[in-house]
């Protein structure tokens, strides 16, 4: 199938849906109401569960916080439910905001349990309060009018439901592709490397939790302005579940996996309730276990959910080429020469092992310096400890005249240090692009509401522009949108120290940069530091490859059982007979 | 004498790209052979799938048996090990039980294991001094040891290693390989790839130049040192 085909299809499938109320019988179009209903909750839970990787079992509970705060709003007070929408999304996002304060910082199976919790204590609250109409719920909403033109027919009320999920979709799609989207594709997979690049990962995490109980909550007001009915049943943890299993049905990492989830699971059920009566009277028991059988299914065949299958056989465009952009701000870097970096008496202990014991050294501005030692001499633990990783038990780390000692991860990169990782710490499914565009995080300013309303295309331009040019100049800059998983362990390290080049940084700290690289890759490194060097970028890392720190850098420093062992100019520490003993053997 | 394995015109493909064009290798038992290469050759993609982990076409024919649809539970009941680059160790796990894990196959029978246990100990005097503590603790080259140890607790006959030189100190890096060099006593034949192709070739009795998943150079590990082109792209000057 080409592109264009692909393309007069949806939009033929478009206008045949927005035509329903026009061919379709009513109850066709209540069922269609549904969908859009619940593809809306499935949509945040895309973003949480599939996007972000924040597993949620409780979203039923936002949807019902917003269908009680309009439900009340419009009964009891007699208020438009355009007022009910706004106090909806109100009331569902300062909860969302409270419970996200309290349970995001849990990790693990801890934070899917925690969203059980609430999702349970939700369901009863409302059974409970006697304004809400306790367990029997409230009647005679009124519908949704716009003008003087009430929307109660289903047919009406259809183009409200799926206009709010196609902007929505729109929306969530134009603000995954942007800034702030990007972080919250990176939070899948450790903290560490996301703080690293200033990024901070719990207010990320707490903004998509809340952008999740806000679509859930515009789902709520939109079902109980067209059930104009409300009660706890549908918002227990129950429902919260299928909510979840819709997105995973569908694909939990695609946007569109939503609306195929929330139709398959919504078709399936309607059509078990036709035909298992005729086999048995027990249809609410049969209906638990031909779903759990398909969830089981699912999970056993197809993880992905649907959206993988269908891609296969959708055409995909070219990619579009990426264009030179005004460069990014850079940051002044210090005069060649000055003291960039000191540590002074650094102390960590591991329990009652000392990895790092009283360690001294300085970094001055345009110099490359090499940290060497065994393994397990404790060289990762010192770039931890400059880098803000780890926290020093003792000693002054001192950045550019300012004592950056115990200052955390974001602190440490907006000073002006990036860094690579020993164990690569890249997003294996993001793009080569994509997660060089990572390290341009504290250079770029945009919002969510500017990226989902696109307004911040020319910032994003001038963004991609200096990652591709950092992957160009590390040499990977062939297919800018490969998976980054897809590279050879070497040219992974590669990518990350272009991730970091990406930072603008004043000091880059790179942990063993040549690790699994050939020599003719060895040599372009090394070309490339030296560049760096010529720049003004400050450069210091570990490694063990002796031609190459050797003929590299312009000062060693030797680590030997968290210590210090010597410090000095190549030649000087190769000839020295400790580091001989200790490190090199008799090889020099 | 039998070749112990034989690769006939392997290939592998990531979706479009064929990763590794059409390869063959043999080796005779006892033999240590070496892949060298720049990176995305298709070395990894090799050992993988050797060793069972990847869907390819060719052959794979492992001591007279051609393991075609063998998965890579059977492979290594037949003594046929791969210890990833990665390493893969179970960080949570104590040295130990990563070692017992490693004869996993052979769990029936006990007292074997234990003696296969107290054998590596014996060889890796470092992992029986830490054999309480767990896998995470360990240094490079004790993690690299732990690998090893694991995989020779499957007492293999044929032991692929991906990169045993990664990240290691330079008399780590000869103190892994000397231990490598040892295992052809006790009859272990291994398939090394590393980038390290210096000490490779020191190490080594044969050697293949693996380049965009083809072979494009093969000899003797002394006459490919010598080789000018190997010389010029791998080895570099004496350093």
């Amino acid at each position: 199938m080409k592109v264009g085909a692909a393309r007069v299809l949806a939009l033929a499938a478009i206008a045949i849906l927005a035509a329903a109320p026009l061919w379709a019988a009513e109850f066709t179009i209540t069922l269609l109401n549904y969908i859009g209903i619940y593809a809306l909750v499935a949509l945040g839970v895309v973003l949480l569960t599939g996007v972000a990787g924040l597993t949620s079992f409780g979203q039923a509970a936002f949807v019902g916080i917003g269908a009680y705060a309009t439900g009340w709003l419009t009964t009891v007070h007699g208020a438009s439910p355009w007022l009910g929408l706004l106090l909806a999304l109100g009331v569902t996002g300062a909860v969302a905001t409270l419970l996200g304060a309290v349970t995001l910082r849990l990790g693990g199976h801890f934070l899917p349990l925690g969203t059980i919790a609430w999702g349970l204590s939700l369901y009863f609250l409302f059974g409970n309060i006697d304004a809400l109409g306790g367990h029997n719920g409230m009647t005679g909403l009124p519908p949704i009018s716009i003008g003087s033109i009430s929307l109660e027919p289903d047919g009406a009320v259809f183009y409200v439901i799926w206009g709010a999920l196609a902007i929505a979709t729109i929306l969530i799609a134009n603000l995954l592709e942007s800034r702030q989207g990007r972080a919250i594709r990176s939070l899948r997979g450790g903290a560490v490397m996301v703080e690293s690049l200033g990024i901070s990962v719990f207010r990320i995490r707490l903004v998509t939790f809340v952008l999740a109980a806000l679509l859930a909550a515009v789902s709520g007001w939109l079902y109980a302005h067209t059930s104009r009915f409300v009660s706890p049943a549908p918002f227990d943890v129950r429902m919260g579940i299928e909510y979840l299993f819709m997105a995973i049905l569908g694909g939990s990492g695609y946007i569109l996996g939503a609306v195929i989830g929330a139709a398959l699971l919504t078709l399936l059920q309607n059509a078990l309730q036709d035909i298992v009566p005729h086999f048995t009277s027990n249809g609410s028991q049969i209906e638990v276990i031909v779903f759990a059988v398909i969830y089981v299914l699912a999970l056993q065949f197809a993880r992905g959910g649907v959206m993988p299958f269908v891609l296969r056989y959708l055409p995909r465009g070219p990619k579009p080429a990426i264009a030179h952009a005004e460069p990014l701000p850079r940051r002044t870097l210090p005069q060649a020469g000055s003291p960039l970096l000191a540590v002074e008496g650094l102390v960590k202990r591991f329990g009652g092992l000392e990895a790092v014991s009283h360690v001294g050294f300085e970094v001055r501005a345009g110099e490359i310096v090499g940290l060497i030692g065994p393994n397990g001499a404790g060289k990762s633990t010192v770039f931890n400890l400059i880098t803000g990783a780890l926290a020093s038990d003792d000693g002054r780390i001192t950045f550019l005249d300012a004592d950056i000692t115990g200052a955390g991860q974001r602190r440490i990169a907006a000073a002006g240090i990036a860094r690579t990782f020993q164990h690569v710490k890249l997003r294996a499914s993001m793009s080569l692009i994509d997660n060089v565009l990572l390290g341009t995080y504290l250079r770029t300013r945009s919002g969510l509401l500017r990226a989902a309303l696109r307004l911040d295309r020319a910032e994003e331009a001038r963004a991609r522009s200096e990652a591709f040019l950092q992957l160009e100049r590390v040499g990977l800059g062939a297919n800018p949108y490969d998976q980054a998983g897809n590279l050879p362990l070497g040219r992974q390290r590669i990518l990350e120290v272009a991730r970091a080049l990406a930072a603008d940084p004043a000091l880059i700290v790179l942990d063993e940069p040549a690790a699994g690289l050939s020599r003719p890759d060895k040599l372009a490194l090394a070309q490339l530091l030296r560049a760096l060097r010529e720049e003004g970028v400050t450069v210091l890392l570990v490694e063990h490859d002796m031609e190459f720190v050797m003929g590299l850098v312009d000062r060693v420093v030797v680590m030997d059982f968290g210590c210090k062992l010597v410090e000095g100019p190549p030649a000087a520490v190769r000839a020295d007979p400790r580091v001989q003993e200790a490190y090199l053997g008799s090889v020099a | 004498m039998r070749p112990l394995l034989e690769i006939a015109d392997l290939r592998v493909a990531y979706g479009k790209v064929e990763a590794v064009r059409g390869v063959s290798i043999a080796m005779e038992p006892g033999q240590i052979v070496t892949v060298i290469g720049p990176n995305g050759a298709g070395k990894t993609t090799l050992l993988a799938a050797a060793a069972g982990l990847l869907r390819s076409r060719g052959k794979v024919v492992y001591d007279g048996h051609d393991l075609g649809r063998l998965d890579v539970e059977e492979r290594v009941e037949r003594g046929f090990c791969l210890v990833p680059e990665s390493r893969e160790l179970f960080g949570d796990m104590t040295v130990a039980d990563n070692l017992l894990l490693g004869a996993y196959a052979r769990r029936r029978n006990g007292t074997e294991v234990k003696e296969s246990l107290q054998h590596v100990y014996g060889r890796f005097p470092r992992l029986a001094e830490r054999r309480r503590q767990k896998a995470q603790t360990l240094s490079g080259g004790e993690r690299q040891m732990l690998a090893l140890g694991r995989a020779l607790m499957a007492r293999p006959r044929l032991l692929l290693l991906d990169e045993p030189s990664l990240g290691l100190a330079p008399l780590m890096v000869r103190e892994i390989l000397r231990i490598v060099a040892s295992l052809r006593e006790l009859g272990v034949s291994i398939l090394l790839v590393e980038q390290n192709a210096r000490a490779a070739l020191e190490t080594a009795d044969y050697g293949y130049v693996l380049e965009t998943g083809e072979i494009t150079n093969q000899g003797p590990a002394a006459v490919l040192a010598k080789d000018a082109r190997v010389v010029a792209t791998y080895l570099g000057g004496s350093a």
